[in-house]
């Protein structure tokens, strides 16, 4: 019984310190690497062009702000809300996505001068007869969660009667909005003009009002020599006329027409082939990440699995405890919780970054790990327990009596909950788009963010999912044969 | 060391507030036969689980080959390579071929080589008259058939004491005599043996000396014949007559 709690923590130690351990991909170079979160999809300021590559106001100044004064960014696409979470905790050191400078924000985080000057407008469906706030009464605006285009909706609301339902990403607030479930959302006005402008469908009724600035942000007391930098670098650009070049690139007649034209021209091209095959590359990235995250969780996951199932078996009340405890906690959390637990809370409290790669690991390790703990004693405990007392009467000793007696008998029955379980940890891997991952969920989410195909985009991300798990079905049931025989 | 095989002394066990053995005193000498009977829950298993501690006693001392295996300091996984066992249920490896059920112990405890192990099953079951089923599975075999591979499974470990726990109470009638006459062979050639049955046929030929149990307690022992033919004890009497009377 010793031998085995010693063998567990030995191989699930190192297990952890493989996964944890891990040094966090930080290039020794001469010049720092800032790690910069900002948004999904928040256009001009930031989204994907249609080579999935990030662009827009922020991306440009802050790449070319990074240049004025020597340092590397890179960029993580993970959502408002998340980069929010992410510098509170320390997982990036700044953000910049079209973030207003409020008084509530600067309680938790500083700020650098303003870049960017805007305000809050009401839209509406084209052909929509509302055209002002009084005519929301006991109707549904649609907001993003956290921007600042929220802040004012909810502090009008009671005033002018409405309700409001809330959106991770602005494509559903504009979806919302021209399905006629919410009669009109809130948005900058820089990001609702460029969108009206690219044919959203949608119209600014209303002049803009909490006129705001957006600043580059880093945490409260934290990375105070990037926020200079940024300050620095920023009026810099402003003097040699970088800066104007870039808001003309984006805001300008010339640049609203050309998204425009491309997005008419390809609308004719959003065929489910014509789709695949301008999203290829980003599939098969998405593709492979959901793989990896499957594979290495399986594996990770099994592990621990066995280990736990193994411990709630041994004769030791201490041992069957802790099996039950770790099952009854990670069985019993929401996966999206966890995953963000580890992602935003555990960095928060010891300080160390968790690359999301990493996290989501865990993540899985824990979480179907505890269900296949759960399985692997219940399937040890279904072999007859007359074949240990029979084991154990020869004078085998209790770890031999399992390994060549019990055990066997016992994956047999485990095999159907195994192969169960791989296909709902290749399905899990889609809840960690929660901490940024760029797995094909997330990736799917992006390129809609880009052509607003959401209908096909979801078909095809449902049938690749579909593929995949095919694909691994078939496999489990070839090892199942495999063991059987 | 000692003149006995099997020496209990005081044996208590317990389950919570139910006091299935009070005090009980047992022995085996060498070579000898010994039956043990009693009404259903008396606690006949649970004293021979007590004795290769499948079953922990709660207090007193079990003495074997003078070693008390109540001591936590005893190594029992030594102490029952010398402890043959069989089940009522037969318990055989259900993942392993006949041959595999045998050789297993001697082949993972080191008593022997591959080669040696299976010629040493190859004899055994050829004693148990099964010498064509070394490569059959368990699951294909009659009940008879199994109860008989699980002796030879126990004996492969050469042990100086036999523990049979109602080895015939789950097999077709027709079976019984099969593995009675292994059992009866086995004690001509001077095995110590601790049998709970209730074949009485078998106890009066074979037994050197039969133990009736009752509410945890030794109530009445001696040779077969005075304990069937002149009990003592009015709940032998009550006991014999019933099982007499089925
Ligand atoms: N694991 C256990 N937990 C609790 N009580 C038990 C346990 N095993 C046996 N007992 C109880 O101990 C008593 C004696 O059981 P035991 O199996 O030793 O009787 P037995 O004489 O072998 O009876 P039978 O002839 O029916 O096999 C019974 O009352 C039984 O309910
Ligand atoms: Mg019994």
């Amino acid at each position: 019984m010793k031998k085995f709690i010693v063998w567990f923590s030995l191989v699930f130690g190192f297990a952890f310190i493989a996964t944890v351990g891990q040094p966090t991909q930080q290039v020794e170079a001469s010049e720092k690497t800032y790690t910069i979160a900002t948004d999904v999809t928040f256009p001009p300021f930031v989204y994907a062009n249609s080579n999935n590559k990030y662009v827009g106001i922020d991306m440009e100044l802050i790449k070319a702000v990074a240049k004025k004064e020597g340092f590397k960014v890179e960029i993580k696409p993970i959502g408002f809300n998340a980069a929010i979470q992410a510098v509170q905790s320390g997982q990036v050191d700044g953000m910049i996505a079209g973030m207003s400078i409020t008084t509530e924000r600067k309680k938790t985080f500083d700020f650098s001068n303003p870049y960017y000057s805007s305000g809050i407008v009401m839209a509406v469906k084209k052909g929509s007869k509302v055209t002002s706030l009084k005519q929301l009464k006991g109707k549904t605006v649609a907001i993003k969660t956290g921007t600042s285009g929220a802040d004012y909706a909810n502090s009008i609301k009671k005033k002018y009667g409405f309700k409001t339902v809330t959106f991770d990403d602005s494509d559903s607030v504009y979806d919302d909005v021209k399905t006629g479930n919410a009669v009109a959302c809130f948005d900058d006005s820089a990001v609702l003009q460029y969108g009206v402008k690219t044919g959203l469908g949608l119209k600014i009724v209303t002049k803009p009002t909490d006129t705001g600035n957006y600043g580059f942000a880093v945490r409260k007391g934290h990375n105070q020599v990037l926020l200079n930098k940024f300050n620095k670098g920023l009026k810099a650009l402003k003097k040699d006329g970088t800066y104007a070049k870039i808001i003309e690139k984006y805001t300008g007649k010339k640049a609203v027409s050309a998204q425009k034209k491309s997005s008419e021209n390809s609308s004719d091209s959003y065929t489910m082939l014509a789709l695949l095959k301008q999203n290829k590359s980003a599939f098969i990235s998405g593709i492979e990440e959901t793989l990896w995250l499957t594979i290495v969780g399986i594996l990770f996951a099994t592990i621990f699995g066995i280990l736990i199932g193994l411990l709630g078996v041994v004769p030791s009340k201490i041992a069957q405890g802790l099996s039950t405890t770790i099952i009854y906690i990670f069985r019993g959390l929401p996966l999206i919780v966890l995953a963000l637990f580890i992602y935003n809370g555990i960095p928060s409290l010891t300080g160390t970054k968790v690359p999301a790669f990493v996290a989501g690991i865990i993540t899985l390790t824990l979480n179907e790990g505890a269900y296949i703990g759960a399985f692997v004693k219940g399937g040890i405990e279904a072999v007859d327990s007359g074949q240990m007392e029979a084991a154990r009467s020869l004078g085998l000793p209790f770890s031999k009596s399992m390994r060549k007696v019990v055990l066997p008998q016992g994956i047999k029955i485990m095999i159907p909950s195994f192969v169960n379980q791989f296909i709902i940890t290749l399905k899990d891997t889609s809840i960690l788009s929660v901490i940024g991952i760029l797995e094909l969920t997330q990736t799917g989410k992006i390129i809609i963010a880009r052509n607003l195909q959401g209908f096909r985009i979801w078909a095809i991300v449902a049938v690749i999912y579909l593929l995949m798990i095919t694909v691994l079905t078939l496999l489990s049931k070839w090892i199942e044969r495999r063991i059987k025989n | 060391m000692s003149e006995y095989k099997v020496n209990v002394t005081n044996l208590k066990k317990n389950y919570g507030a139910n006091h299935v053995l009070k005090g009980i005193d047992f022995k085996v000498a060498n070579n000898e036969v010994v039956v043990l009977i009693g009404p259903s829950g008396s606690g006949k298993s649970t004293l021979l689980r007590c004795l290769n501690k499948l079953e922990e006693p709660t207090s007193g001392s079990i003495v074997i080959d003078g070693q008390d295996i109540s001591l936590s300091s005893t190594n029992i996984d030594k102490a029952r390579e010398n402890i043959g066992m069989v089940f009522q249920h037969f318990n055989l490896f259900n993942n392993m071929t006949v041959g595999e059920n045998i050789m297993l112990a001697p082949i993972e405890l080191g008593k022997s080589s591959k080669d040696e192990a299976k010629k040493q099953a190859k004899d055994l079951l050829e004693t148990v008259g099964l010498s064509e089923k070394f490569d059959a599975m368990p699951s294909s075999l009659s009940g008879g058939q199994k109860q008989r591979v699980a002796i030879a499974r126990a004996l492969a470990m050469n042990p100086d004491v036999m523990l049979f726990d109602e080895p015939t109470s789950a097999l077709d009638p027709e079976m019984v005599g099969d593995v009675l006459e292994v059992m009866k062979d086995l004690a001509k050639k001077g095995m110590t043996m601790v049998v709970v049955t209730h074949e009485m046929g078998f106890a009066k030929e074979v037994a050197d000396r039969v133990v009736f149990m009752a509410d945890g307690r030794v109530m009445e022992e001696g040779k077969p014949d005075q304990v069937f033919d002149h009990p003592q004890n009015e709940r032998t009497k009550a006991f014999l007559d019933k099982v007499i009377n089925v």
